[in-house]
């Protein structure tokens, strides 16, 4: 008797302890979730935005036309009144701050520094709304100035740039000419691991307040282009270059506030912001590295916005009433290096025989979910000015022309075995990819599976990145699919010379050389007027599609997931703006 | 006793350089350049220009033996390196990084001990019955359920539905809300194998003569299990507790990953992405050090429990 009471305490003593810690863990932890704040204040019919129907609204309201409602009490004196309808004025003057509250966003890369010039830091910065550069890629990619405010071209290596006068840096450091010449001669100093790209300029300098000229050594048509790129954001002169890893001066719409190493950054609103008012109030971004997790952080409301969603749970999220999934083509192309050194993919039959049998839709449809990504035609996105797509054929989904392009290259099934064969043995095609970005192993399988559709024995080998940029660099590989951002400043050069062109390093990698192709890159960058360039480019494009030294797949989609009050957010294709002055949050 | 410790500390020198020697030669004859790798960006290029300058810069371009020894040596001198990524010295990251694993492995080793211990201990008695069945399978359940998969339920479950802890981060230092659901995820793992062992081991020990011996002198039960067995039924659950806290030490990649808790295995991982050397090697020597650090703080704790090997060690020491 005495016995059994003694396990029962026992028993009774673990059950208890555990209950214990778990009890204790749920209260500290709903004690401390912390809470959204501000709310739309002055938004007195309560669709989301602050404009003149919401004056009239709460004069309405005054004459009790319309019940009272929280958001009228657009001052938070406790009464709605003409007060109410002055302050709401107020802010669609901009004379009074916005409400725009405050936003969490979970994104996918971090960096340990917040210094623009550092490597690709800028791009991460630029996101946050720190930094800003002399011109910008909208969100319909063209390229338009933004610290700037023009360009004149002199002569054909000789660049005037006019500046936006009245900025001031988050220091109060006026911008100006000095600023310019400082930030992009910080990147060309030697010691920058990036200096070679604007090794293009021989001389910048001042030639007024607010006008800088740059020489280059060579005409060089992406020279505005090239001022778009996040690494020569414009810095302030003030700060203690040692400290900008840390330490973020730039003109942006938003203050760095705070800053830790791979895990978060937040800012706050600069109330000084050259392009007016800005709606929120301060961000702060979390880096998340698996996608999943930034769903689950969407869906459980610990952030308003998660980037890089994964495919397959963008229909949850959508199905949510709170929440939506945006999704918008990128400049990112997915496509297979071939190996055309490589018998038979040294003949372009089989080249082009490999695009037939591809079945782009369907990769679409399953690998991607149906809305990752749009099917590819050639090297650039539908939604790049440059891209000659509408102009192309293209590959559509033929079997029976792959077919009978192999048969003109001798790859028929001559031994009966159901597999095609080459010179007597039977033809093997592997396709090497890496799992750093989730669409390309579901990509390689659907492909693998299309190709042994028509009797090619495919296989898929993954290999981790470094690992496989040695093994197709020393050229041990049939096909690699890869993924790139194919413009990262918009302008077409920078792809096409490093892929196509025969000196290009990557065309080192499919051991692509058309002299054709090379003449045409060459003179595209030394041709200043627009249309005779796309026209250019429009040929290159159709060569190369022709030539098929790389197979292009798809054009990925970005997905962002966010909630029904977060207002004014736009993608941006080139992945490089994320947080501008229009977003806000009615949360 | 002390001798057996010093002996034991002298040992850590050559482990360590043959852990040094072992991870320079694997990381070089791995594929993949850290120049390339490293100066590629978002978009995907890497400017061979570019490249050929770091491999200057960084001594990539000399022999492999002189890079090892010019290492070696600076380690000799307190200095571990600059990572290639930041260009900051490597123990910057490498010791927040491994105060953010260690808080996630105690967490996680309490909680493991918590459930493993008493559950171990009332399935043995009560051996067959209902409860140790249950427990059993539960074990058996956590053995084989992936870490990640087990992670990825408890957010759904208590972060997205129930909402009452964040999804994932480190939130203000590592504070106890965002620690709960990963220390769960790797708690209740390791919590899974303690607990069959401490069952197997207390099960043996309650059928030892003396614990018969013991019951007969009249001693309660609570004593017999508490003070008795236990004290010896304990003995292969610390070595394993022991092995399974240096484990957790090394942290865990695919937790850390998914709850973006910013704890050494993230670090290594990411690190030997990107073939950042200097950071791959000070990671594997911090961690081995850790590793063996804790084994010899479980051989010491041996000889408290078992004064078997107390009497040895002093009869080797003679």
């Amino acid at each position: 008797m005495k016995q059994t009471r003694e396990k029962m305490k026992m028993r009774k003593g673990a059950a208890s302890g555990m209950i214990a810690v778990l009890v204790g863990a749920m209260l500290l932890a709903t004690a401390t979730i912390p809470t959204a704040s501000a709310k739309l204040y002055g938004d007195a019919n309560g669709d989301g935005k602050i404009n003149m129907i919401d004056t009239t609204y709460v004069k309405l309201i005054i004459v009790k036309e319309k019940p009272d409602n929280e958001l009228a009490d657009a001052n938070q004196d406790g009464e709605t009144d003409v007060g109410d309808v002055i302050w709401i004025k107020l802010i669609i003057l901009e004379k009074a701050p916005f409400p725009g509250g405050t936003i969490t966003a979970a994104m996918i890369f971090f960096k340990d520094s917040v210094d623009p010039a550092y490597k690709w830091t800028g791009w991460y910065v630029r996101k946050a709304g720190i930094y800003e550069t002399l011109f910008k890629n909208d969100e319909n990619m063209e390229l338009t100035p933004e610290l700037a405010t023009g360009y004149r071209r002199v002569s054909s290596t000789k660049w005037r740039i006019y500046l936006r006068e009245g900025v001031k840096f988050h220091d109060g450091t006026p911008f100006n000419a000095d600023a310019v010449v400082y930030s992009i001669n910080r990147v060309r100093d030697p010691s920058n691991s990036r200096h070679n790209e604007y090794d293009f300029i021989d001389a910048i300098y001042k030639s007024g307040d607010y006008t800088v000229t740059i020489i280059t050594k060579e005409p060089y048509a992406p020279t505005i282009a090239s001022l778009s790129d996040p690494v020569v954001s414009i810095v302030s002169p003030e700060a203690d270059e040692e400290d900008l890893d840390t330490v973020a001066v730039g003109t942006g719409p938003f203050k760095l506030v705070e800053f830790e190493p791979g895990m978060s950054l937040s800012v706050e609103r600069n109330d000084e912001y050259w392009g007016g008012q800005v709606k929120l109030e301060s961000a702060t971004f979390e880096y998340v590295s698996d996608p999943q997790t930034r769903a689950y952080m969407l869906e459980a409301g610990d952030v308003d916005i998660a980037r890089g969603i994964p495919q397959a749970e963008a229909e949850i999220i959508d199905d949510n009433p709170n929440l939506n999934v945006i999704n918008k083509e990128t400049l990112r192309t997915y496509f297979m290096y071939v190996n055309t050194e490589k018998e038979p993919l040294d003949n372009v039959k089989v080249r082009q025989a490999i695009n037939y049998a591809i079945d782009r839709d369907q990769i679409v449809e399953t690998a991607l979910e149906g809305v990752g990504g749009v099917a590819a035609k050639s090297v650039f996105p539908s939604i790049m000015p440059w891209s000659a797509n509408d102009d192309l054929e293209g590959y559509p989904h033929n079997q029976a022309k792959a077919l009978s392009l192999l048969a003109e290259a001798g790859i028929t099934d001559t031994n009966g075995d159901g597999w095609l064969d080459y010179k007597g043995s039977t033809f093997e095609l592997s396709i090497k990819t890496y799992t750093k970005r989730p669409e390309l192993k579901p990509t390689a399988e659907v492909i693998e599976a299309q190709l042994e559709d028509i009797g090619v024995q495919a296989s898929v080998e993954i290999r981790d990145t470094s690992a496989l940029k040695a093994e197709v660099a020393a050229g041990d590989y049939d096909l690699a699919l890869y993924a790139w951002g194919v413009a990262p400043t918009g302008d077409p050069d920078y792809f096409l010379s490093y892929h196509f062109h025969s000196t290009g390093k990557y065309a080192g990698w499919t051991k692509y050389s058309n002299p054709e192709v090379d003449r045409l890159i060459e003179e595209g960058r030394t041709t200043f007027d627009y249309d005779d360039r796309w026209e250019i480019y429009r040929k290159a494009q159709e060569q190369i599609l022709e030539d098929s030294p790389e197979i292009f797949v798809f054009y990925l989609n970005e997905l962002v997931g966010l909630t029904n009050e977060v207002q004014g957010y736009e993608i941006y294709p080139n992945e490089i703006t994320f947080l501008t002055g229009e977003i806000y949050n009615t949360a | 006793m002390l001798n057996y410790i010093l002996k034991r500390i002298i040992l850590l020198a050559p482990i360590l350089l043959l852990v040094s020697l072992i991870t320079f030669s694997i990381l070089y004859i791995i594929p993949g350049d850290p120049a390339e790798t490293i100066l590629t960006g978002p978009g995907g290029a890497a400017d061979p220009k570019a490249v050929e300058e770091f491999r200057v810069k960084m001594g990539l371009d000399r022999p492999l033996h002189i890079q090892y020894l010019k290492w070696l040596n600076n380690v000799l001198h307190g200095n571990f390196g600059y990572s290639y990524m930041t260009e900051q010295p490597v123990l910057d990251p490498i010791l927040p990084a491994f105060r953010a694993t260690l808080k996630l492995a105690v967490a996680s080793m309490i909680l493991s001990l918590l459930i493993s211990i008493p559950v171990g201990i009332i399935s043995a008695i009560k051996q067959y019955s209902l409860i140790d069945n249950l427990s059993m399978t539960g074990a058996l359940l956590g053995v084989s359920m992936p870490n990640f998969w087990q992670g990825l339920l408890l957010i759904l479950l208590f972060a997205v539905y129930l909402g009452w802890f964040p999804v994932a981060g480190y939130g203000e230092n590592g504070d106890f809300e965002h620690l709960v659901l990963p220390a769960i995820t790797l708690g209740t793992s390791s919590a899974a194998i303690t607990t069959r062992l401490m069952r197997s081991s207390m099960l043996e020990t309650i059928r030892q003569d003396y614990i018969q011996a013991a019951r007969a002198k009249g001693l309660s039960e609570r004593v017999v299990i508490g003070k008795h067995a236990l004290k010896n039924a304990l003995i292969p659950v610390v070595t394993v507790a022991g092995l399974n806290f240096g484990y957790l030490l090394d942290g865990s990649v695919v937790v850390e990953t998914i709850f973006a808790w910013p704890g050494i295995g993230k670090l290594m991982v990411g690190s030997i992405y990107m073939r950042d050397y200097p950071m791959i090697q000070g990671c594997i020597l911090f961690v081995a050090l850790v590793y063996v650090a804790v084994n010899l703080v479980v051989d010491i704790l041996y000889t408290f429990l078992d004064p078997r090997i107390r009497y040895e060690t002093k009869a080797k020491a003679k």
